[in-house]
């Protein structure tokens, strides 16, 4: 189900930058050889000459590499031509040809803006979704997007990366914190060198970043919740709602947010009973069934955890009550999509994760080029359009809700 | 006779110097600022904790033994450091001497299981690599983090003193101090003697069972210094701290040539295992490789290297045999 997460670069015929090549199924960007293009016509002649004979006598023996027929021949000739720049030739034609707009890559000269993004770990389909965004800003803006992470979500990964790039000198870091102070002091670094930092979906110590893009805000969640389940249930009856714990923080504002809503605008409803579940998806289907015994006239259950949604689902699933009473709450598609598909669950709350990597590297591209200021009141984000800045926080806005219709278009 | 100048070129060490300097001229020529002080600096800050722990493992390899908690123990002090200063109120140095002894004494464990109960390293060590890693996880819930240490605290991991990273000095003492147990007392060739065999030193008057606990002892104690350096660089000490670390120090430990099944190997191997994989570790980052290659690329360099020098050695035998067999026989008759 994972693809290769290098996959993610470009297409294997658009590549930007200089030559690549493929090595087992993953793109190697070739590493950037000073090749500028050289003004002078008599002197290169020889040397393009040889570049092209090169890659000529090259894609002669390229079958050797290609046995699947001469549709790959060109990406065997790509793999040699590619490991000959490794191996220190450094002419290639290619990397010349592809490079377009004649913005030389000449290694510590001027060049394109390049950002780092970093996620809490790289296999996460949660954020290999939001890199799939990231992609799309960076070529929208025509920029140089680095993507690299820990495999698993490891903080002193986290660090050593952010340092490899400070040296690498890249112009700015979009990261997602695993963990707030352990990368802070890593970003503050960065910061004092010249790197513009920018957060999203974790925060670090508001001193470590310029903005935090946020994805959602508790009033904005707890709105979008209440909402959602009166418009179920036609403004009228009882729900339960499941929580991962009681004292989770950020799950009591939420709740907070959906009860002052509840008040506001729907008197007709009432909030028959309160239940922790752990964050474990087998409690929150036995608290759910003994729910459904208790309170007859349940018609919904909202559940601001993300396994309480799918424990619920199961739960009214094995009651046989599909339909009667309604399941929603926060979650992750792919957790879901069984229950939404099969009509138990209704409604998963969540926000565009593509959007918030496209937001993300937006951002940190406009901090670079000075568009983007601190005391910003909106920011305008290429192709997503206008977004409001609070604050240092730049806010993803509303929450996007998974349903029937659109799940499908969603992985993650 | 071979000459001096061959017997230097033979030696694994000169194998994996060459390999280093073409790493190093390789990534200088290809990557965006790679040979710069500062990322040297930043190789050396990264690679501190892994060298601690390989130098230490040097010393259990030499003896035939393996030690694969000191991961574990790592994490296990790293989290012991963060309780004896946050929730047992301690300054941070008696926190610090704290962790030292904890660190001692857990490898003190492992030294008795070893010596007393006569059971293999590899199975106690895996047993106290579970064991230390579960006793972090279960003090912290596996939630706790421990942080905001103060600054002069994490001056150690993250600043630079008289220009140099802080933890080098730290880093240089104990290399020296390693070296000299090895490679200079007859502690260190006694270590060998174990490796080569252990009856053969108990028989030459070797106290076979004090020898052995002091290098489990060592890398206990080594374990709870890197989790002191590595705590000061992070900033943070959490229970999974230097997970994997053990095999990376291995990794390091034989790629410098010490035989792993003891009697051979030496310090300044180890140390240039250990660089050369830090130097490639962040040398493909410069060049914008992706980072799942440096795995595949550590694992065909320690197999390059290794079998390299032994086809190296085994030429030289056979050129050996095949110029000289009459001047053998010569020497045999006379």
């Amino acid at each position: 189900m994972m693809t290769p997460v290098f996959e993610f670069q470009t297409s294997r015929s658009k590549v930007q930058g200089s030559g690549a090549f493929h090595f087992l199924g993953w793109q190697f960007l070739a590493p950037n050889l000073n090749p500028a293009p050289n003004p002078n016509p008599n002197e290169p002649v020889t040397r393009r000459r040889l570049g092209a004979g090169l890659r000529l006598g090259l894609g002669e023996f390229s079958w050797l590499l290609s046995p699947l027929g001469p549709g790959r021949r060109r990406f065997g000739c790509l793999t040699l031509a590619g490991l000959t720049l490794l191996a220190g030739c450094n002419q290639n034609p290619d990397s010349t040809a592809n490079n377009p707009s004649g913005k030389a890559l000449r290694a510590g000269g001027a060049k394109k803006t390049t950002i780092a993004l970093l996620p809490k770990s790289k296999g996460n389909a949660y954020f290999i979704s939001c890199t799939k965004g990231a992609q799309r800003a960076a070529r929208d803006l025509g920029i140089d997007l680095l993507f690299d992470g820990p495999t698993d979500p490891d903080p002193a990964r986290q660090n050593e990366i952010v340092e490899n790039w400070i040296t690498l000198g890249v112009d700015a870091i979009a990261a997602a914190c695993e963990n707030k102070d352990g990368i802070s002091s890593a970003l503050r670094k960065a910061r004092a060198k010249g790197i513009k930092v920018i957060t999203y979906d974790a925060d670090s110590l508001p001193s470590a970043r310029e903005f935090f893009v946020n994805q959602a805000t508790p009033q904005g969640i707890g709105y979008i919740l209440m909402d959602e389940a009166a418009r179920l249930c036609h403004t009228q009856g009882e729900f339960a709602v499941i929580t991962g714990s009681l004292t989770a923080a950020n799950q009591s504002e939420w709740r907070s947010y959906v009860l002052e809503r509840r008040a506001a605008l729907y008197p007709g409803m009432k909030m028959a009973a309160l239940r922790p579940c752990d964050d474990l998806k087998d409690k929150a289907q036995s608290e759910a069934t003994s729910l459904l015994a208790a309170y007859p006239n349940l018609k919904l259950f909202l559940s601001t955890t993300s396994l309480g949604v799918p424990g619920a689902a199961e739960a009214v699933k094995q009651a046989g009550k599909a339909g009667q009473v309604k399941v929603i709450g926060l979650g992750l598609p792919n957790e879901n999509r069984r229950y939404v598909k099969e009509g138990v669950t209704d409604s998963v709350i969540l926000w565009k994760t593509e959007d918030l990597g496209y937001l993300a590297v937006q951002a940190a591209c406009a901090l670079v080029q000075g568009t983007l200021k601190p005391g910003a009141k909106t920011f305008k984000a290429g192709a997503l359009g206008e977004f409001q800045v609070q604050g240092d926080n730049i806010m993803l806005g509303k929450p996007f809700i998974f349903n029937k219709d659109n799940i499908d278009q969603f992985d993650f | 006779m071979k000459s001096p100048l061959k017997s230097i070129l033979l030696r694994h060490e000169t194998v994996l110097l060459l390999i280093l300097t073409a790493e190093w001229w390789f990534f200088s020529a290809a990557g965006r600022n790679f040979g710069t002080l500062d990322n040297t600096f930043d190789i050396i800050r990264h690679s501190v904790e892994i060298g601690l722990l390989a130098l230490a493992m040097t010393a259990v390899v030499l003896t035939g033994g393996i030690d694969l908690s000191v991961g574990s123990l790592l994490g296990l002090c790293a989290v012991l450091l963060g309780m004896f200063w946050r929730d047992a109120h301690l300054t941070m140095r008696v926190a610090a001497v704290l962790t030292l002894l904890a660190g001692a004494l857990a490898g003190g464990f492992n030294a008795a299981l070893i010596t007393w109960l006569r059971l293999p390293p590899l199975i106690v060590t895996l047993g106290t690599f579970s064991l230390f890693r579960g006793l972090a996880e279960a003090l912290t819930h596996g939630v706790d983090t421990f942080t905001g240490f103060p600054e002069a605290f994490l001056f150690l991991g993250q600043e630079r003193w008289l220009g140099l990273p802080a933890q080098l000095p730290i880093f240089l003492l104990f290399a020296a101090g390693i070296w000299l147990l090895i490679h200079r007392t007859t502690f260190g060739r006694s270590f060998r003697a174990l490796g080569f065999s252990a009856e053969g030193a108990r028989y030459a008057g070797i106290p076979v069972e004090r020898r052995l606990a002091m290098v489990y002892v060592l890398a206990g104690l080594t374990a709870a210094l890197a989790a002191i350096v590595y705590t000061a660089r992070l900033g943070q000490a959490k229970a999974d701290a230097g997970t994997g670390y053990e095999l990376l120090a291995i990794t390091a430990v034989v790629l410098g040539g010490t035989s792993i099944f003891g009697g051979s190997g030496s310090v300044a191997g180890t140390l240039l295992g250990v660089a050369a994989i830090a130097v490639l570790n962040n040398g493909l980052v410069h060049t914008r490789q992706p980072r799942e290659v440096a795995g595949m690329l550590t694992g065909l360099l320690l197999l390059a290297a290794l079998s390299g020098s032994v086809l190296l050695k085994r030429l030289a035998t056979v050129r050996q045999r095949w110029q000289s067999p009459p001047e053998a026989t010569e020497r045999t008759s006379s």
